[in-house]
């Protein structure tokens, strides 16, 4: 093993150690120290993985192939052998580097949280229960991001599941939690079925469990028109597609993706920084990593469902999370948004833009939960973003954080330069390959602006000739991108959610942090905390160099061969982004200025368009219906099967039972009160008292008179001459 | 009257051993009992040595009479012995008190 797979092994089991420390010592180590443990073993991890990046960045295209080792034999299922190994490729090691980075920051961010919390279950600190989940949430995430074989990342994908459950349902004594715990862990399990499907699948036709080797062997299948992979399946896609989306199953679930989506809001029962962390910063992300390490097995059909969930999810997301009032809730579904505009991106071809758009989300929108914790703990768990209003006096970092997370979000950036935040380029390279699918000559691998000239500035730091060597892309992937036009509804519609998510967002910021304060109660007592905006600025300042500088080069690394060429090199990335800044480039401002013009004055014109769009308004803030939906169907469903089999149980099984049971006893009857007691007891007893009756009778001849024995033996022996006598005579 | 032959001593073995037994079953003291079987024995002994004499079995009857003799005075000594015994439990040779074996 090279000593940089050994260094993010090590930064993956170091939370491991914290973990079991924490669970076997945790509660002797008390309320703020447990805390520190976590956050030591975290930031242990973090300065591991960034000594990798900064080494990695060091390395020329040859030295990082060949830090890569081979992967070590585990165990051989059937035939196949399963072989794991750390996946070091520059995907990876901005990904591992981001997980870490942020959630040491929470870490540090959950003392001060925890700390005004009361965690006291029956009188037992649970504070260091709280550390003990983090911890086995970051050896998880790691793991699942390091993991280079399937198998193991659907150990790791459980894994976290099992963790966010856990941490969701962290005040599992209040039923809202319990029940929201419950459900994520339904519904993620709905999406794992088809994973485990999709890996039956991998197994069965692909025969190799390797991400590497798995894709070389759905090249080669793929290649070869008479292979069991291009057989026709289900709804006329052929198998081939069915293994991608059945795979894509679990990053639905995990990512919540519609029509999964329906568990991510009521997460936000959980501890405000596991919603930053687990909910909107890693985790939901890992569907989108899931999907970028599979992309190769993915057919175009596949990758159109892809997009279309994706399409479908980002509008959702955004137009609920305009009615929200709920600070956390805003934020949920812009985050469900945002992982449409990965997914989408995964779905089109924007390998490199989902994957960037992931890493500059996970900053911004961590930072924007951070912030509303920090509001929410300031203001005694106060979440509804009526009440609060003019917390900008009180709260002046988190509200300049909070705007820094903002203007990330809707993209902003002076058109027409290199000068913006993350959204304003992983959001807008999104939407450029989407742009150049749908309107663009469709050859992938083409570059629409012909030119190869290497760029200037951030853009320039892709090294396209090495890309396949890095990673599992072969060239028979080809066909992935093939290429008929994409519908135009897949450019437009993000197009106009761009729109939409300045506008929720800067009336998130601007009710919470502007105008007058809505509720004396809640503003007189509001403050910020010192340890809680640490993590703040760190992020911000994150949000505003890491995003673009870092990880967008690291990533374009490792992207498959054959990817629409803008998203490969950044110079005509760049032409694209300029062409698309009449359509998009605006949007943030209109956005905010809507938002501003509505909010400025309070809530009541707000409260005016929502009574004139009663029903619209109704129906978004009823989610869709989603939830009544699923109520009404899948459990509706659910009792109803269960009152059929309840039905079925008591006539037919409880009567095939009471009758089996009736006639038992008849049985029982016949053979222990007659046969029994009758005649087995009356030959026994028969026998007894036969005996009994002749030892009676001839113990009664035993009088123990000598003179009588002797007159009987007399008389005997008289009785045997006479008769002998007789019969002689 | 002839002379005296088998059948008269046959007829007093019988006489005697019909008086033994009688003695045997009507008395209820052990002794008298054991004089019940002096008689007894003694019919036998008139029986072995009447047929010693008449069969021609040379001696052989008498040295039977002879052993029964003695058997029987070894018996009366052991049935002397139990009455003792009997005398210690009961204070009586009462022989109809003796029933702690009946059935």
């Amino acid at each position: 093993m090279s000593s940089l797979e050994l260094m993010l092994l090590a930064a993956t089991v170091i939370p491991l150690g914290s973990f079991l420390l924490l669970a076997l010592a945790g509660a002797r180590l008390g309320k703020p120290l447990a805390g520190w443990v976590a956050t030591a073993a975290i930031a242990a991890s973090c300065v591991l993985s960034g000594l990798v990046v900064v080494r990695w960045q060091g390395m020329d295209a040859a030295a990082r192939a060949a830090a890569r080792s081979a992967p070590v034999p585990w165990t051989v299922l059937g035939d196949v052998p399963l072989e794991v190994g750390v996946n070091l490729d520059g995907l990876t090691v901005a990904v591992f580097f981001m997980v870490t980075f942020v959630s040491t920051w929470i870490h540090v961010f959950s003392i001060g949280y925890m700390a005004g919390h009361s965690d006291e279950i029956d009188g037992r600190s649970k504070f260091h229960r709280f550390f003990a989940f983090l911890s086995l949430f970051c050896f998880s995430m790691l793991g699942l991001v390091i993991a280079d074989s399937l198998v193991l990342t659907f150990v790791f994908w459980e894994l976290v599941g099992l963790c966010s459950y856990l941490l969701i349902g962290f005040y599992f004594h209040k039923p809202s939690a319990s029940a929201a715990a419950i459900k994520a862990f339904v519904v993620n399990r709905v999406g794992d079925m088809g994973f485990i499907l999709g890996l039956g699948m991998v197994f069965w036709f692909l025969g190799d469990l390797s991400l590497a080797g798995a894709a070389r062997r759905f090249a080669e299948a793929c290649g070869d028109p008479g292979s069991a992979l291009r057989q026709a399946g289900p709804l006329g896609l052929d198998m081939a597609t069915w293994l991608g989306l059945l795979l894509f199953c679990g990053a639905v679930g995990k990512s919540a993706q519609f029509p999964l989506h329906v568990w991510l809001p009521d997460a936000m029962e959980g501890p405000t920084p596991v919603s930053a962390l687990i909910h909107a910063a890693t985790m939901v992300a890992a569907g989108v990593y899931l999907v970028a390490r599979i992309f190769v097995l993915l057919t175009p059909q596949a990758l159109l469902v892809v997009a279309g969930a994706g399409c479908i999810t980002l509008t959702l997301g955004a137009l609920v999370a305009v009615v929200q009032t709920d600070i956390k809730k805003v934020l949920a579904y812009s985050t469900i948004s945002q992982l449409g505009y990965m997914m989408l991106g995964m779905g089109v071809g924007a390998w490199i833009g989902a994957l960037f758009h992931l890493l500059t989300h996970a900053f911004f929108k961590a930072l924007m939960f951070l912030g509303s914790g920090q509001v929410i703990e300031g203001c005694h768990h106060e979440q509804d973003i009526r009440r609060m209003g003019g917390l900008w006096r009180r709260m002046p970092v988190t509200c300049a954080t909070f705007l820094i997370g903002v203007l990330a979000i809707a993209g902003a950036g002076i058109p027409g330069t290199s000068v913006g935040l993350g959204g304003f380029f992983s959001k807008d390279e999104i939407l450029a390959v989407a742009y150049s699918r749908v309107y663009g000559d469709g050859t992938h691998g083409a570059r629409p602006h012909g030119s190869a000239a290497p760029a200037a500035g951030p853009w320039a730091m892709t090294e396209t000739g090495h890309r396949s060597a890095l990673t599992h892309a072969v060239p028979g992937v080809e066909h992935a991108q093939a290429s008929a036009p994409l519908p135009a509804l897949l450019f437009w519609v993000p197009v106009i959610v761009a729109y939409i998510t300045p506008f929720y967002m800067m009336r998130c910021w601007w009710l919470t942090f502007m105008g007058r304060p809505r509720d004396d109660h809640v503003h007189a007592h509001a403050r910020e905390s010192a340890l809680m905006v640490v993590p703040l600025v760190v992020l911000a300042a994150g949000t505003l160099v890491c995003g673009l500088v870092l990880f967008r080069p690291l990533v374009a690394e490792v992207a498959p061969a054959g990817l629409l060429a803008p998203t490969v090199d950044g110079h005509e990335l760049h032409e694209v982004h300029h062409a698309l800044m009449p359509i998009v480039g605006g949007a943030f401002v209109v956005g905010f200025a809507v938002a501003i013009a509505l909010y400025a004055r309070g809530l009541s014109l707000a409260a005016a368009i929502a009574r004139r769009l009663r029903p619209l308004h109704r129906l978004l803030e009823h989610k869709f219906y989603f939830d009544e939906l699923y109520g009404l169907v899948l459990v509706g469903g659910t009792h109803l099967l269960k009152g059929l089999c309840d039905l079925f149980d008591r006539i037919v099984v409880d009567g095939i039972v009471d009758a089996l049971s009736a006639s038992t006893v008849r049985l029982a009857r016949f053979s222990g009160r007659d046969l029994d007691e009758r005649v087995v007891d009356g030959a026994v007893n028969g026998v007894g008292r036969t005996t009994w009756e002749l030892g009676g009778a001839a113990g009664s001849l035993q009088t123990g008179r000598i003179r009588l024995y002797i007159l009987l033996a007399a008389g005997g022996v008289t009785a045997m001459v006479w008769l002998a006598l007789a019969a002689g005579g | 009257m002839g002379s005296i032959t088998l059948m008269h001593y046959l007829v007093l073995g019988a006489l005697l051993f019909c008086c033994g037994l009688l003695t045997m079953v009507v008395k209820r003291n052990a002794v008298g009992i054991l004089i019940g079987v002096e008689l007894v024995l003694n019919a036998a002994n008139v029986n072995l040595v009447a047929f010693g004499r008449y069969r021609g079995a040379g001696i052989d009857g008498q040295a039977a009479a002879l052993f029964v003799i003695v058997l029987a005075a070894a018996e009366a000594a052991v049935a002397i012995a139990i009455f003792m015994n009997f005398y210690r439990h009961l204070t009586t040779v009462d022989v109809d008190r003796g029933d702690l074996l009946r059935g």
